[in-house]
Parts: C-alpha cells; structure tokens; sequence
C-alpha cells in the first residue's frame, strides 16, 4: 500500500523526469565506459557541476518569479578580472577583492531588479542590456586574459579533503541553505507565489516588487561568487571566461523541472539539472565525442525534456 | 417516441482517477426545444457535456445523434456533427478583434488563400445584430467587457449552424438586458429547430425559457421533468438532497454598534461621482445596481485596487489611504473579488498555501515559517468555512468553484479581518456552496463583522442585507431597510433613479 502510494507522490512531482534521465544517463556511462567510476573522474564531474551549480541556484530564483537574468554570464566574466586585478597576486587583497565582488555582483542584482520593477522594463530586455554592459566593460578593463590571484585564493578551487573536493562541500552547502530559504522561509512562499501569480500575490497584500528584487539580488550575488570561484580555478582573469553561462544555467534550471513561467519547480530539479549537464558532457568525452556534436546533443536533450515537462495532465475535479 | 429526439445519451459512466464523475446518466433533448440541466458543482453537468463535445470520452453507454449510433472523437468531430458548446471560460484570443474571433479556422478566403477582409465584417457585424447588440468590432476583445465577450461566444456558435447548442452559465457575466436579449436569440433559435441544452444555476431563468429540465446530483440523474410540472422548491431539494427551508438566515435585530467604514465623496469618473455611505461592525451593507453603476468599482476603489481620484475613506474611525491593496489590508479590510480565478487563487499553489499567504505578513509572521502552526491555523480557518481539510493539500487549480470560493473566504478570515468586502460572492457556485456562505456571512455579522455585499443578483441582495444601496451612475441612488424592497423596486431605483425633490 505505502510503496503504491509512494510511487504516485513521486511521479507527481515536478523534478521526477530530471531524476529520471540522471538515473538513466549514469546507468548507461557505467555501462559503457570503465573510466567512470574511477575516483578522480566523478571528482571531476563533481568539480565541474560547482561552477555552473552556483550560478544556477541564483537563476532558480529569479525564474521562479517568472523573471530571467541573462547577465550572469558577463557579470562572471567581469568579477574575473576584477577580482584578479585587484588582487595581482598579493595575498593581502583577497579579503578586499573579495568583498567588492561580491558587492558588485549585489549591485548588478540591484540595478537589473530595480529596472524591471520600477520602470516595468519587462526582464528579458533588461539583462540583454546588461549583458552587453558588463561584458563591455569587461573587454574595456582587459581586451585579453591578465590579473592573476593569490596562492591561497588559488588553492580554494583544487584543495580536497581526501577524495571529495572543498568547493564541492562548500557548494553543498550552499544548496541546502538556498533550499531552506525557498521551502521554508516566508520570502520563499512569497517568491512562488509571486511567480505563481503577480496579482493574485498583490491583491492578497504581498510587496511583488520586493520579492521580485530580492530575486536579482540573490542573482547577481550567485554569479559574483561563481566568478569568484572561476578566478580560483583559472587562476588569471579572463573578460570572456563567463561567456555562456547565462544559457547553460537557464537550461538547468528547465531541465530540473523549473517552469520559464514561474511559480513552479525547485532547487532539488536544478541540482539535477546541472548534474545532467555535467554527466552529459563527461558522458561524450568519454567516448570522444567532438565539442561541437556535444553542444547539438545538448540542445537535443533539453528539447526533450522540456516536452516532457509541459505535457497537460487534465485532471479536473467537479 | 425516440423519433422526436435530435440527441440520446444513454447509460453514460466516466471515471477520474478517485472519483466516479458519472455513473450511468441518461440524457435526451427533443429538437426544437430547451432543456435545462442543473445540479451542484461536481455533480457532473460539464462533464456530460463535455462528453457530448467530444472533450472527453465515455468509459462505457453510447451516444445516438438523430437516431444513429455515434462517437464524437474530438471537438472538431463534434462540431461537423452539428454539435456546438459554448463554456464558461471565455474561449477567445485575447489580442485579435471581435470579428476574427468569431470566424476563427473557417476565415473567408479567396485566391491564393488571401483573408477577405470585408467579408468577415459584414458577416460579423449581421451575426452580432441578430443579438440586438452593438460591439465595437475591431478592438482586440481584451478590451471588452465579459459581457460583451460572451455575446462574441454567442456569435461565434451561430456560426457554425448548430443544430445542438450547449450552454453553459451563459449569463453569468450578462447584465439583465443582455439576458433579455439572449432569451430572445434562444426562443428564435428554438423556432428554427434548434435544440438547446442549458446549463445555470439561476432557476428563474429556466423557468422562463426552458421546457425541459433534468436534475443531476452525485454523478446520477435524479429525475428528468417538464418545467411545468417543476418548482423551484423541489428542483433544489433534488439537487441538495434537503428541505429548503430557509435558504436566507434571519437577519439580525441588534442594533449597529461602531462604524466600520465610511466613505466621503468617492469619485473615480467616470465610474464613481462622489459616493457617501457607512456601514457599521455587524451590518450587512448589500450593494447593487446595473452594470456600469459604479457597484462593482465601487469594491476596487475602497480595497485599493483601483484608488479613488477623489474623497475620503475612514476604516475604523480612521482615515486610510486607499492607494493599494497592502495599505487597506493593513488597516483591516478584506477584499473578495469577483474572479477567484485570476483574482482570487494562485492556481498552482495548493490551497493551504493560498488561505496562508496575507497572513505570512501578520498572525504567521516569522522568517521561517512555522509549518506546524500554519497548519493549524489553516485548518482552524477552513473549519469555519466548512471546507474539508482534505483539500487542502490539493492545487487550488483543481478544485471545484464553490471550494475556491470558500478557500478565498478562509484566507480573509484568518486575517481576522473585521471589514470583509465581497464581490458577487456566490457566483457560478452550486446552491448548497451557496446556502452555507450565506449563513456564513450571518455569523460572522453576528460577531461583528461589517459586510459589505456588492452583488447583481437581486434574491441574496434582497434575502441577506440589512440595508440596501442601490447604484446608479456612479452615485447611491436610494436606500432601503433590509426585506422592505421587492426586486421590482430596486429596478426601479436601478434604472430610474430617485427624483430630487
């Protein structure tokens, strides 16, 4: 009785597809591929799901208001050499460094967030905008790759205690956190809510343009540390390392179930999401599947799995 | 005998998954004629029809169209069978005009397949004229009334030349010149051998146009009669299964206590010129007046939804300024809104999340939300509506009218709300929904809630107000003492007003 009804709960619910073909992808790759399971290469995977994974979580919040933010990307690319600059190698100006990234990535949240509720400026034409701003000003700061960081910043991007590396742990962390605020906090009833519904949530005396800003903010504050996390793995700045981004975490958070329309989805389905991305791209270089043919298979996949998602149950009652 | 019926359903049965929608209903309409089909919300009118449209497929019966076996497969079937519904929701494209909407998918067309323009308008402007109304026939029809959009429903099903026409609440969202106008299209209709199903909650209307009437209740039908055999008495008995004895609580005899609201010269031209009334704790204030009168904006402009250009509002003895929905609700008044759907419910969350969500701000206050206590709280709120707790782990998207409306309601009530301003409350809601929010409303009056009831059907604003205000032209045109006015009076008031003397 209980394993009938448990399996219904689940085939309800909106992330279940995602699980789904993460279950099956892995199967197959341990099927066909020796190289897999070794350690350091499902470290790997991990270590490359950190990256995108931040600045997805940042994405899952401002698409669950029904919103978008396609500046994350240059917003990384711009903390990169910004951070990197700043800190030329020395080890004094990490904290420094640090600190004004982050604000700048607040800052950046703030602007996108304020254009799209006071002045209405619906928010895919905004952080187009934005997009083009900040990775202009990006490329103005350094046409090519420089800045380098600090031997400890360096560090934070491949320390590991034993086999499980410290971003991987941080980034853990992180998701639990983001996942408590949207399931059990009052901002993150008011965000599905406000995604759900703007008027409904208005006329029931919610401050929707609050919750909305609070959203952008949350973003552009994921994609300051992403960039940040970059700059560690690189090492050097680089004013188009983010270039890309901004889509790849869209299509995680819709792999993982989110709806582009709001009020429905989770960070659970984009932890998957971005799990599969990263399964994916190791799946095909295991078997030495060229760049190109990767990016066709990805677009094939999340084509396919969006129409799974937006199949209609009819189930009215009454 | 069967040779006289256009349509018989016999035996039909539909299963959902948990619920047994129809259970081998037998259904028969004559040509020519109106047959109407009541029941309570759930008890499995639209799902026949929709069955009949080709919406949904029966799970087993058969279905015979002028006396052959068919299968509708899907409304594109059901309507080259002759077969035309017209729902509830509005079915149109928002963004395109009057006249492209009722000619969508059969445009005329000339060479090449070029769209002939000039046709599609006359035809249009000929269709709508047969309905004794005039619409502006190039505005994108979001820009219309819902009464005018209806009557654009209308059009488009006398389009297609059907010869069964279903009808599903359509006057819910019709002023009462409109509904003459309707009955007078039917009547015609049914001179040209249309048969024509009904489906309402408004007795009185088929009394007057319907010469057949079937009752469903639980997925079974009760009984089919002619409707002159019929009362409204019975019908309802039939379709609640219970005695009718008072549909409309008793009023209360206390005297009003405090003020609760006042307003002071609310104008919003050319809706609202200069209104002045109050309304104290325990009263039930009804509401009405044509539409167009200032009744329904008269709910808007008090909540804050669509804020008064001018005057004055006191909630409690205190002035309050009206700018939005957050400031009234902070000063203690509710609003309920005449679309649960799009007003009143966040579809996609599930309905404790919706009885929740104003109080997130205030009772339940906290940065964590303490699942434990809003669970009780809800479940208190929903008690007092009597709404079975049952749905409240459901989407609200999934559940019936009458249980969104009393979902709306237990939102307010859980904000302790003392003002409550309720907007068509009991509007495509099935009559036992609809006897238990009226005697709701009495409670609450009687522990001194002020209500403020705006409402266009005349029996609730005549049975459940202790005063009521008729509206004309923006302004209160009279006012009686609840019980006193016959409906014939506020029409009266409604249309002609009171002569300054």
């Amino acid at each position: 009785m209980s394993l009938f009804k448990f399996l219904r709960e689940v085939s309800a619910k909106r992330t279940t597809p995602a699980w789904i073909i993460l279950m099956i992808l892995v199967v197959f790759v341990i099927a066909t591929s020796p190289f897999f399971l070794q350690a350091d290469n499902i470290g790997n995977v991990l270590r490359q799901s950190v990256a995108l994974g931040i600045v997805s979580i940042g994405q899952t919040y401002v698409i669950l208001i029904a919103g978008i933010d396609l500046s994350v990307g240059s917003t990384i690319s711009l903390v990169s050499v910004l951070s990197t600059g700043m800190m030329a190698g020395r080890t004094e100006m990490i904290l420094p460094a640090v600190a004004m990234s982050l604000v700048l990535g607040l800052v950046i949240g703030l602007i996108n967030g304020l254009i799209v509720t006071k002045l209405k400026v619906p928010d895919f034409l905004v952080t187009l905008g934005m997009m083009f701003m900040i990775g202009g000003a990006a490329l103005a700061y350094t046409p090519k790759p420089a800045g380098l960081v600090a031997k400890p910043f360096a560090t934070i991007a491949r320390a590991s205690w034993g086999p499980l590396p410290f971003s991987v742990i941080g980034f853990a962390l992180l998701v639990v956190v983001a996942i408590l605020i949207l399931n059990k906090t009052t901002l993150g009833r008011y965000i599905y809510a406000v995604g759900g519904d703007a008027e409904v949530a208005r006329l029931s005396g919610i401050q929707v343009g609050q919750t909305k800003l609070l959203a952008y903010l949350i973003c552009g504050f994921t994609s300051a540390l992403t960039g940040l996390f970059v700059a560690s793995r690189t090492t050097i700045g680089d004013p188009t390392v983010g270039s890309g981004f901004e889509l790849a975490s869209i299509a995680a958070v819709v792999i993982g179930g989110t709806s582009l329309f709001g009020g429905r989805g989770g960070l659970s389905g984009t932890i998957v999401g971005v799990l599969i991305m990263s399964v994916l791209a190791n799946v095909l270089n295991l078997h030495s599947v060229g760049g190109y043919t990767q990016l066709m298979i990805r677009g094939i996949i999340i084509i396919l799995v969006v129409s799974l998602y937006e199949r209609k149950r009819a189930l009215v009652v009454g | 005998m069967s040779e006289n019926f256009v349509l018989e359903m016999r035996s039909i049965t539909k299963r959902f998954p948990g619920v047994l929608a129809l259970d081998g209903v037998d259904f028969h309409c004559q040509k020519g004629s109106v047959h109407a089909l009541v029941g309570e919300n759930g008890a499995g009118k639209s799902t026949l029809m929709k069955i009949l449209a080709g919406a949904y497929q029966p799970d087993s019966g058969e279905i015979i169209l002028r006396g052959e076996k068919v299968e509708i497969r899907d409304p594109r079937n059901a309507l080259h069978l002759g077969i035309s519904i017209i729902y509830q929701e509005s079915n149109l494209v928002p963004y395109l005009d009057a006249a492209q909407n009722i000619f969508l998918g059969k445009e005329p067309k000339g060479r090449f397949g070029r769209l002939k323009s000039e046709e599609i308008y006359k035809q249009a402007t000929e269709l709508v004229s047969r309905l004794g109304v005039s619409i502006h026939l190039k505005r994108p029809v979001h820009l219309l009334s819902v009464a005018h959009r209806q009557i654009i429903e209308i059009a488009k099903s006398l389009s297609y030349d059907a010869q069964i026409l279903v009808m599903d609440e359509p006057t819910s969202s019709l002023p009462s010149k409109e509904v003459e106008r309707l009955f007078a299209m039917v009547r015609s209709l049914k001179a040209h051998g249309v048969a024509i199903i009904y489906i309402s909650h408004r007795l009185d209307e088929i009394f007057e146009i319907a010469d057949m009437v079937t009752v469903l209740k639980d997925g079974k039908k009760v009984a089919s009669l002619n409707v002159k055999e019929a009362t409204k008495t019975n019908l309802i008995e039939m379709m609640v299964g219970r005695p009718l004895s008072d549909a409309f609580p008793s009023r209360s005899s206390q005297p009003v206590r405090k003020e609760a609201l006042r307003t002071v010269d609310l104008t919003r031209k050319p809706f609202l010129d200069g209104v002045s009334f109050a309304l104290g704790c325990g009263e039930i204030v009804g509401v009405t007046g044509l539409d167009g009168s200032g009744r329904r904006e008269l709910g808007r402009a008090v909540s804050g939804d669509d804020p008064p250009e001018r005057g004055e509002v006191y909630l409690f003895g205190k002035r309050v300024s009206c700018k939005s929905p957050r400031k009234t609700i902070r000063a203690g008044l509710a609003f309920m809104s005449d679309d649960r759907k799009s007003e009143g419910l966040i579809m996609g969350l599930s309905l404790l999340e919706n009885i929740s969500l104003p109080s997130l701000g205030f009772r339940l206050r906290g940065f964590v939300i303490n699942r434990v206590r809003e669970k009780k709280e809800v479940a208190k709120a929903a008690e007092s509506v009597r709404l079975d707790c049952g749905f409240l782990k459901r989407e609200a998207q999934y559940l019936s009218g009458g249980t969104q409306q009393k979902g709306v309601l237990a939102k307010w009530l859980l904000m302790d709300a003392k003002l409550i301003v309720l907007d068509e409350p009991t509007r495509g809601i099935d009559v036992g929904t609809k006897v238990e929010i009226y005697h709701l409303m009495r409670e609450l009056a009687n522990r001194g809630t002020a209500i403020l009831m705006l409402s266009s059907e005349l029996p609730e604003i005549i049975g459940m107000s202790d005063r009521v205000l008729v509206m004309r032209k923006g302004r209160i045109a009279r006012e009686f003492k609840g019980g006193e006015p016959t409906e014939k009076d506020i029409l009266t008031a409604a249309m002609m007003g009171v002569r300054e003397t």
